[in-house]
């Protein structure tokens, strides 16, 4: 099967979901008070998007989303290089980094909220928490697959350390780190949901929630497409970084 | 002083040894003392020879060969290149060839090759030169754009060959670099590096296992025992150059290998 035809059975599926919930809830298949029609919810969507509340939900969880962004990625890749850069700290730490990484951290939720309070530094306290470990864990195994061959052999040209870290550990760490800041996004975005969706004021998650709990379905289903653009969007342009880097890899 | 100029040998160095190594041990820091690796290893490669060190595994090969291109250090006796110790890498020197071809999957065979030159800030138009003519010396003219993934585990090992010359270090230092190779691959590699020796005349050290090997490549084979490595045998190979695969069906050939390989068992 080519490249073509793929790409074209795709766009017929898509096409057949997004008719299916335009026919299926005004045909009464499915009632349109839990699914209202793929139109209505547009129509519903455009309205939103121009009211100056929704936009300033929007806001407040895009600066919640960037700024948990900009705290756990640095954080976890720092500590996850350290770890596996050093062996002791790595042998101390590890086990217990594990376990802490094995618990769902929305059971810390309640805990968050007790000492931060429901507005935005606990929603970005909240999302760089459950973000730095997953960070953290992917830039030690990113470190942990820089070749000791590589580095014995830009040794061996009398390579120095700044030549070793910039030329064998940079490129062969790239793909892998991409992967982490996608992957660190997901989770960034599902911690700040989480926390919003629980005790919030304001951002687009307290709004979903609301909707959901009022029965307002379009305004619900609305959320639900703004969000999933958002998360799809960034996640494809890291993809598309990623691939620009690693044509080398098989 | 007169004599001196007798001392030159034909390369025209004044009676200097490229390597020469004495008295070496290495003992591997460990509970009682450690473990011995390496015993009073002494042992000269001349100028523009090619010498070939066989031994079992785990006899300690490998580290001789780090220690004498810098890269590990012996915890005892001393090892001069050219005359001078080497504590540290020094690519002027000594260029290294690895048992993998550890090329650098991120770069092209052409950017691979002139890794070592981009190290030193060589500039870009002499890097191109350079790296193109030793892409031609291995015969991989036209594969220059191609990554590693895209090429068999003969021409990486050519990649790293040409890698390991392109700064046209006098010594050459090759740890079984075709020991990861296929039997066929093998043979037609160590043809080809005899063919790029006889261009460049470099000082070759070559550590391998295979006895076939050994005594195919070498002017002198360097027998190690079994742990700790000591030096149990020289054998000069007299066989001319160039070789050819035929000689290895031949009397001289069996017998050479055959010592070898009575003086390996005798050891373990």
């Amino acid at each position: 099967m080519t490249r073509t035809h793929i790409v074209l059975i795709r766009l017929v599926l898509l096409a057949l979901v997004l008719g299916a919930w335009e026919v299926l809830p005004r045909s009464g298949a499915i009632n349109p008070l839990l699914l209202p029609p793929l139109s209505q919810v547009l129509g519903t969507l455009g309205g939103l998007l121009g009211r100056p509340d929704v936009q300033e939900a929007i806001g407040v969880t895009a600066s919640e989303v960037l700024v948990a962004f900009l705290i756990a990625v640095p954080l976890g890749a720092t500590l996850g290089i350290v770890i596996a850069e050093n062996e002791y700290v790595g042998q101390i730490f590890k086990p217990m980094l594990f376990y802490v990484f094995s618990v769902p951290k929305s059971i810390f939720l309640p805990l968050f909220i007790l000492v931060f309070g429901i507005g935005f530094p606990q929603k970005v306290a909240y999302a760089a928490f459950t973000t730095t470990f997953v960070v953290l864990m992917s830039a030690t195994a990113a470190v942990e697959s820089v070749r000791a061959d590589h580095i014995m052999v830009a040794r061996s040209y009398g390579a120095t350390p700044v030549q070793i870290l910039l030329r064998i550990y940079v490129p062969s760490m790239l793909p892998m780190l991409l992967e982490t800041v996608r992957i660190a996004m997901i989770f960034n975005l599902t911690g700040v949901m989480i926390a919003e969706m629980y005790a919030s004021r304001t951002g687009i998650g307290h709004r979903i929630a609301n909707w959901g709990e009022n029965f307002q379905m379009p305004q619900l289903f609305a959320g639900v497409i703004i969000l999933a653009t958002v998360a799809i969007l960034f996640n494809e342009t890291v993809r598309w970084l990623e691939a620009r880097c690693s044509t080398w890899r098989t | 002083m007169q004599h001196l100029a007798d001392l030159k040998d034909v390369h025209g160095h004044a009676g200097i040894p490229a390597i020469e190594v004495s008295g070496v041990g290495h003992v591997y820091a460990g509970p009682d003392g450690g473990v011995p690796a390496l015993e009073r290893i002494s042992l000269t490669v001349g100028t523009g020879r090619f010498v070939v060190i066989v031994g079992p595994s785990g006899c300690g090969k490998t580290s001789l060969l780090m220690m004498m291109a810098g890269l590990r250090q012996q915890t005892a006796g001393s090892i001069l290149c050219h005359g001078r110790s080497i504590p540290d890498p020094d690519p002027d020197r000594v260029g290294v060839i690895f048992q993998e071809a550890s090329l650098f999957p991120w770069l092209t065979t052409l950017s691979n090759i002139e890794f070592p030159l981009s190290l030193r800030g060589t500039p870009k138009e002499e890097r191109k030169r350079r790296s193109r003519a030793m892409l031609s010396l291995v015969g991989l003219d036209g594969f220059g754009e191609r990554y590693p993934h895209e090429l068999s585990g003969g021409m990486k090992q050519r990649v790293s060959i040409a890698r390991g010359l392109v700064q046209d270090p006098p010594v050459l230092l090759m740890d079984e670099p075709f020991a990861a190779l296929d039997e066929q691959t093998r043979m037609t590699m160590g043809h080809e590096l005899l063919r790029i020796w006889s261009t460049t005349r470099k000082t070759v050290v070559f550590v391998t296992h295979s006895l076939t090997e050994a005594v195919y490549l070498a002017d002198e084979v360097l027998v190690m025992s079994a742990r700790p490595g000591r030096i149990i045998d020289h054998i000069e190979v007299t066989l001319p150059r160039p070789r050819t695969y035929e000689m290895m069906a031949t009397d001289v050939f069996g017998q050479l290998r055959d010592r070898i390989w009575q003086k390996i068992r005798r050891s373990a």
